[in-house]
């Protein structure tokens, strides 16, 4: 051919070949960046473990935080931290979520108009802030800056303040929605000292929780789960009683032996007819005396007729439940102790204490020696001093630190009015939220996981904050911050400080002269980073609170009248939100909620028959009006609350707080005034009652439970306590169809069992312990990058979370149980039989592995799994940058088409038996465990060799209560369930 | 009614092959429309993901299945026609014969569709075959779906052969009056046909050998694709009626659709002289008999569902006829049971309008009836906490509607480009032309020509 030679023949099919690779890109676009000189303690592919504390809350767990390749990908609970003791709650994984937030701020932010902003450089931002302090300063005006921060004990805190006084500042505002001023308050009136003491739950025999949540937000609520799971593990014949008196059938009420239900604000009654009944049941040395004297007068303020009329309880219950509080040796009553979930909430929790005064020893459970730090928030009262000067004009720089009182005040403050009339207020936030939108500068911080810092939970502990990986954004610590503007307002000599972590790593070295005199300060400093703070070596017994007495009167109460139309209501904080501060994270609002079972959304609690009178149906909008103010959320009829109560849950509403909280109606908060009560400082929760009217329209709820029942089918069993004594002492043992060769019996079985080898694998999952909390979830979620299908797909049915804690109603609405349902691991395994190309495939190990990328997608498998664990992948769900960054690198990322499901944590095997070989020896029990095992704040799940008969799981199945969930099909599940322990003390 | 004769039966069959009016164009280019729409359907489907139709946690099978079991029983009818009946020697399905296999073919290549389409990876579709690969993967022949691979496959190569083979005389009838291009493409099919002696044996032989093949295949076929449920543990599944229940379900929804088919075109193609109305009855009569098996198939499985005391079993049989689908159940119990009663009597069976509304009626019941089974269990089965809702969306909708659409394109094309009633077999029906002419009862069927 002329003209055409070899090389055009080249060319040209070099050019095709180009053509053809850029037309179908690949799915995954991969790039391996190399570092040149990679940092000391990164080896690509190990993972390097930070020790620092958890911010989501007050409560400052310990954790450890893992870092891959220099992004943290998961968050674990430090063993050795006396708060949390390796755990953590579903709020703790997601803060990865904050941090890896893709609405975050990215750098700071220039307000130019309204819902204007544009992006500006950290000098000019600086500058900014700093000319208009040198100009408030240099005038003398200093009064008139106030900086609002969400709780900062330690060093941080201490700069705050610093800074603060050396601009002629008024000291922070320490804004917390939760901070207990009712609950300090009593402790002042019972105890002599206004402060938020530490229960230790398991030195109780006997529990009574007014309305108190502890198991889901209240004070420290890890570090609860663990103690009230020490609390009623069955000991020396017997288990410990707990009791809720509450309007709502909460998770925490959930767990206890009886709820009895009472309208809000009523709950303090049950409590002082409690005290009357227990009387004759009591020794005299008990209520005689002065104390006694002042309880037994303070209890019998309203008469017992009138207390069983106006709560409703049949007095032979209440007469029970006294004969029990009588005779135990110490009794605890918790209170809620929050202004605006119920009213009356300081009598509520006055009377919790009476309860507690009774006897001596109940001191023993409340340690006023370490107090919580949430003490030293500020009340509403001062927000609202606050807020009547920004009003007046009086502040002119507003300086809002991770605070969110625009959120979270109700409209009748008209607390963003206020904002308006600011002229200069600057956010120091991580992502934009409702408080924020309002400022007109932001000079972005970074999260807590890429902060230095220190935080005390409580007296005592020093929690230790450092960064688990560089910053995601172009964001500054804030004490960075303050210090350079500090030194631009007032010279460099004022803020000598060369930046926040020398400055901390002052105070911490510090605090080593004192705390260990011989170690030398550097090294000091390294130990508690290692360890992640700075806390005494054991546990000291309850300090007693300075006194014990008791004057007050219930009268004031008693006598408020409420309207004989409407329903009560009463707004509970959510163990997923929080106050609201989780819902911009993807997993916790696509955490079911443990009672409701509701995700991507806010809902009302109705009781199934006032609905059907009412003719309300599940999913109708409804507008609830006070006489303070309206919100509107669709009903959910449901059997969790008494027919004349509704229930409004806390934490969806935002106005504006990122994409994943697009909730923007149903904040409860709003059917609040604005008045503060005179006695505790606290938001004013008037007793009110509400009226529901219907909108017209419906608003689908993204819930996930199909029946709330379980139709006699044995999920979730529960036993009579007596029953598993006798068993045990008979020595039966369960009847099970083990996944083992001797599980099998040819009379009954087709095919031969499977050979194992060194390894079974296998679960024991307590339901006695399991509260239903749903950390298990978010860990597992996070460990196995489970994907996050937003509340659209959510209501079409396809969520995707591995492991689901399935909550069941008994028939008579009486009692709910928990089931966390992880994938079963048959050993006879009904989804491997059907697949026609092996993708469930049955492990040498008795794993049931699900080989993506052998699955074809018939869905043969999950249509034959009588479980529903396995999950589809019916599109390939995305992260928007970030959130990818937090994906694990050992475990593949699905793409569309391919069925998934729970692996057991299969990467987490292989990597124990890895580092066992290095060993030269066999995993041992408790080498390692699986991500929902290792998070699970009542220790309810364990993992482990069923081949090795001394492992913990092996031994656990042997108790009389284990079961496996529809033994009958013969499936042989290796996860193992034991049977809820119930006591019903109080049956006649 | 004029004689027939062997001419008479060429130029009537062989009338459908002339140049077709414009409504058959008009319906023509319908049908391309909807194959079109559901093309783009899946399309949409296979970029986006699964998650488009309705299909949701836990109901893993949606529409795509059910119009699988749906076209799969349309075609077993067909077989039933064209080779159990032929074996059984009823002269009355003679003309239809060829109508019912094309049926057959055109459903089966229709309802293999389906399985691709329901894929959630239907770009490595082909992992499920038994190809030779480097890994040495086998598929998995524990699986019911490598079941239906092997059976569908081989019911589609039977039955196509089957009916290719039966064509061929006919083929070269129409080679011998055409002329042209069409002249050359109907002599390559027919594959030389000389209508010698020997081939007239051969193929005679060669018809019997597919009839008796394809004989254990309606009975195999539609067991294999009961046991994709009855072999799984659904309840509501999991029972061991499924493969008659399903065979009987098949041949019921088969003989409808003949129906639904034959009544129109025999008005079309004026075929009332070769297609008798004895021959619709006898049709109709079969369904009264099939409609009793189902009926008896459905009161079994609740009296199974009663006597066993399974409450998973008793409580997904209940939730069928009183839960969130129990419209599509009565539907189904209605159309399916209730309605064919009516052929009971001669004026409904004799009466075409009535006779097309009952055939659209039982059709209609057949489809809900695989609703009601794949649906009904999958939304309700162990797991209370998982019960849930299940409702298509627009593109289950166009691919359904795809299907029809491309069974009605390919049933049209055949209508026009191939005989439609068997010649051969008519004449071989016919009394043979002797010169001393006498009176004779039609003959049965011979085999071959004499």
């Amino acid at each position: 051919m002329a003209g055409f030679d070899r090389r055009d023949f080249l060319k040209i099919m070099g050019l095709a070949g180009t053509t053809a690779a850029m037309g179908c890109s690949p799915e995954s676009n991969r790039t391996l960046v190399p570092y040149i000189s990679p940092p000391e303690d990164l080896v690509p592919g190990e993972s390097t473990w930070y020790a620092t504390t958890c911010r989501e809350c007050p409560a400052g767990c310990g954790v450890l935080a893992r870092n891959r390749d220099g992004r943290v990908i998961k968050l674990e609970g430090n063993p050795s931290h006396p708060v949390n003791e390796g755990k953590l709650c579903a709020r703790g994984q997601a803060a990865l979520h904050g941090l890896y937030n893709p609405d975050r701020y990215r750098q700071p932010m220039k307000k130019v108009r309204r819902n204007q902003w544009e992006p500006a450089q950290w000098d000019k931002a600086r500058a900014a802030l700093a000319d208009r302090l040198t100009r408030i300063v240099n005038r003398g005006r200093g009064q008139r800056i106030a900086f609002i921060s969400d709780l900062q004990t330690g060093t941080l805190g201490n700069l705050v303040h610093h800074w603060l006084s050396r601009m002629g500042a008024p000291p922070p505002w320490i804004y917390e929605p939760f901070s207990y001023e009712p609950l300090k308050e009593a402790n002042r009136i019972a105890f002599g000292a206004a402060v938020l003491p530490h229960y230790h739950l398991h030195e109780a025999d006997f529990l009574l929780s007014f309305g108190a949540g502890f198991l889901e937000t209240w004070l420290s609520n890890v570090e609860h789960a663990r103690s009230f799971a020490r609390f009623r593990t069955p000991h020396e014949g017997r288990k410990n009683v707990f009791v809720h008196v509450g309007p709502r059938f909460s998770m925490t009420a959930a767990n206890g032996d009886l709820w009895i239900p009472v309208a809000p604000g009523d709950e303090y009654l049950v409590a002082l007819g409690i005290l009357q009944l227990a009387v004759k049941h009591l020794t005299p040395d008990n209520i005689s005396g002065k104390l006694g004297g002042q309880l037994l007068a303070a209890a019998r303020e309203i008469p017992l007729e009138d207390i069983l009329k106006r709560t409703g309880v049949e007095k032979n219950l209440l007469e029970k439940v006294a004969l029990a509080f009588a005779q135990a040796r110490t009794p605890l009553a918790l209170a809620e102790g929050l202004s605006f979930t119920s009213p009356h909430s300081l009598e509520t929790a006055v009377a919790a204490n009476l309860l507690c005064l009774v006897r001596e020893e109940s001191m023993k459970a409340i340690d006023f020696g370490q107090p919580s730090s949430v003490q030293d928030c500020d009340s509403s009262r001062r927000m609202r001093e606050l807020c009547t000067r920004m009003r007046r004009g009086s502040i002119e720089l507003l300086l809002v630190h991770h605070a969110n009182p625009a959120f979270f005040l109700p409209r009748s403050w008209e607390f963003e009015e206020a904002l308006q009339e600011v002229p200069m207020v600057v956010s120091f936030n991580t992502a934009p939220d409702d408080t924020s939108r309002h400022a007109h500068w932001v000079l972005p911080t970074h999260t807590p996981l890429e902060s230095w810092g220190d935080h005390v939970p409580r007296k005592g502990i020093r929690g230790l904050m450092q960064p688990v990986m560089g910053p995601v954004f172009h964001t500054r610590h804030l004490g960075d911050i303050l210090l350079s503007v500090g030194r631009q307002v007032r010279g460099p000599h004022a803020f000598p400080a060369e930046n926040f972590r020398e400055v901390l790593r002052c105070a911490v070295q510090k605090a080593g002269e004192h705390e260990a005199p011989h170690v030398p300060a550097r090294e000091f400093w390294q130990q508690s980073l290692r360890r992640g703070g700075i806390w005494p070596a054991r546990e000291e017994p309850a300090k007693a609170p300075p006194h014990r007495t008791l004057s007050f009167s219930f009268q004031r109460a008693f006598r408020t009248q409420e309207s004989p139309e409407g329903l009560h209501c009463t707004l509970f904080p959510t163990v997923q939100f929080f106050d609201g501060r989780g819902a911009n994270r993807p997993w916790l609002q696509e955490l079911p909620d443990p009672v409701s079972q509701v995700t991507w959304g806010v809902w009302v609690e109705i009781h199934p028959d006032t609905a059907r009178k009412m003719g309300i149906a599940k999913g109708d909008l409804l507008r609830i009006q006070s006489p303070h103010g309206e919100t509107h959320a669709p009903a959910l009829p449901l059997p969790s609350v008494a027919p004349h109560t509704i229930a409004i849950p806390m934490g969806q509403g935002h106005e504006e707080f990122g994409r994943y909280a697009a909730i923007h109606y149903g904040h409860p908060l709003h059917l609040l005034s604005s008045r503060t009560d005179d006695r505790d400082g606290a938001m004013e929760r008037q007793a009110f009652k509400v009226s529901l009217e219907k909108h017209g329209r419906t608003i689908p709820l993204a819930n996930v439970d199909g029946s709330i029942y379980q139709h006699g089918r044995g999920f979730a069993r529960a036993m009579p306590f007596r029953e598993h004594q006798k068993g045990l002492a008979a020595g039966t043992r369960p009847h099970l169809y083990l996944p083992l060769p001797e599980g099998y019996d040819p009379a009954k079985d087709f095919y031969p069992p499977h050979d194992h080898v060194d390894y079974r694998w296998a679960m024991a999952i307590d339901l006695d312990r399991c509260v239903g909390c749903g950390a298990c979830v978010v860990a597992c979620n996070a460990e196995n990058n489970v994907a996050i299908v937003g509340r659209d797909q959510m209501i079409k049915g396809r969520f995707m979370s591995w492991l689901r804690v399935q909550r069941y109603f008994e028939e008579d609405h009486s009692e709910m149980r928990f089931l966390p349902m992880p994938c079963q691991h048959c050993d006879n395994a009904p989804c491997e039989s059907v697949c026609p190309v092996y993708a469930p495939h049955h492990s040498k190990e008795g794993l049931n592995n699900q080989v993506y990328n052998r699955c074809i997608g018939t869905r043969f498998c999950a249509q034959n799994c009588p479980y529903k664990v396995r999950r589809f992948n019916w599109f390939t769900f995305t992260r928007p940058e970030p959130l990818n960054w937090q994906l694990n690198p050992n475990v593949t990322v699905r793409q569309k088409g391919v069925m998934e499901k729970c692996s057991f944590c299969v990467q987490r095997i292989i990597e124990a038996k890895h580092r066992a070989r290095d060993r030269n020896e066999k995993v041992q029990d408790g080498d390692f465990t699986t991500a929902c095992a290792q998070t699970c704040p009542a220790d309810a799940i364990i993992f482990g060799n069923l081949m090795d008969s001394r492992s913990r799981v092996r031994k656990l199945i042997e108790d009389p209560r284990t079961y496996q969930v529809l033994r009958e099909l013969n499936t042989k599940p290796a996860v193992f369930y034991l049977k809820k322990l119930t006591q019903n003390p109080f049956e006649a | 009614m004029e004689k027939l004769t062997y001419r008479s039966i060429d130029e009537d069959v062989l009338r459908n092959m002339q140049a077709p009016t414009r409504t058959y164009y008009y319906l023509l280019a319908l049908c391309f429309a909807g194959i079109l729409l559901g093309a783009f359907c899946w399309g949409y489907m296979i970029a986006t993901g699964i998650g488009v139709a309705g299909m949701k946690h836990p109901v893993f099978w949606g529409t795509f299945l059910i119009n699988f079991v749906f076209w799969v029983g349309i075609a077993h009818s067909g077989t039933l026609i064209s080779a159990i009946l032929y074996l059984f020697r009823a002269p009355w399905r003679t003309a239809i014969a060829r109508s019912a296999e094309a049926m057959t073919v055109f459903a089966v290549v229709t309802a293999g569709l389906f399985p691709f389409i329901h894929l959630g990876r239907v770009w490595i579709v082909y992992w499920i075959l038994p190809y030779p690969n480097e890994r040495n993967l086998w598929p998995n022949f524990q699986s019911p779906l490598v079941f239906d691979v092997i059976a569908i496959s081989t019911y589609l190569t039977v039955s196509a052969m089957f009916w290719y083979t039966g064509l061929m005389p006919d083929l070269a009838v129409v080679r011998d009056k055409a002329r042209g291009i069409r002249k050359k493409i109907y002599g390559a099919l027919s594959l030389g046909w000389t209508g010698s002696h020997r081939r007239w044996n051969h193929y005679g032989k060669a018809y019997l050998l597919f009839a008796a093949l394809a004989t254990p295949l309606v009975i195999s076929v539609h067991s294999v694709v009961s046991w994709d449920f009855a072999l799984s543990i659904v309840p509501g599944w999991h029972s061991t009626i499924f493969a008659p229940y399903f065979v009987a379900g098949a041949i019921h929804s088969g003989l409808a659709m003949v129906l639904t088919l034959l009544i129109p075109m025999r008005k079309v193609f004026r075929f009332e002289h070769l297609i008798t109305m004895n021959i619709l009855e006898n049709i109709a009569k079969t369904i009264i008999f099939t409609g009793l098996i189902v009926g008896y198939a459905y009161a079994t499985e609740y009296f199974m569902a009663y006597y066993s005391g399974n409450v998973f079993e008793r409580d997904t049989m209940i939730w069928r006829a009183i839960g969130n689908y129990s419209t599509a159940f009565w539907i189904m119990v209605v159309c399916n049971t209730l309605v064919p009663l009516l052929l009971f009597f001669k004026r409904v069976r004799t009466n075409l309008k009535r006779l097309f509304a009952i055939s659209i009626l039982v059709n209609v019941g057949m489809w809900y009836e695989r609703f009601v089974i794949i649906i009904s269990s999958a939304a309700h089965q162990f797991d209370p906490y998982s019960w849930t809702h299940y409702s298509p969306t627009w593109v289950e909708y166009g691919i359904m509607l795809g299907s029809f659409s491309l069974f009605g394109f390919l049933f049209l094309l055949f209508a026009r480009f191939l005989p439609t009633v068997s010649m051969t077999e008519m004449k071989e029906s016919l009394e043979p032309p002797r010169r001393n002419h006498r009176s004779r009862s039609i003959s049965g069927t011979g085999e071959g020509s004499s």
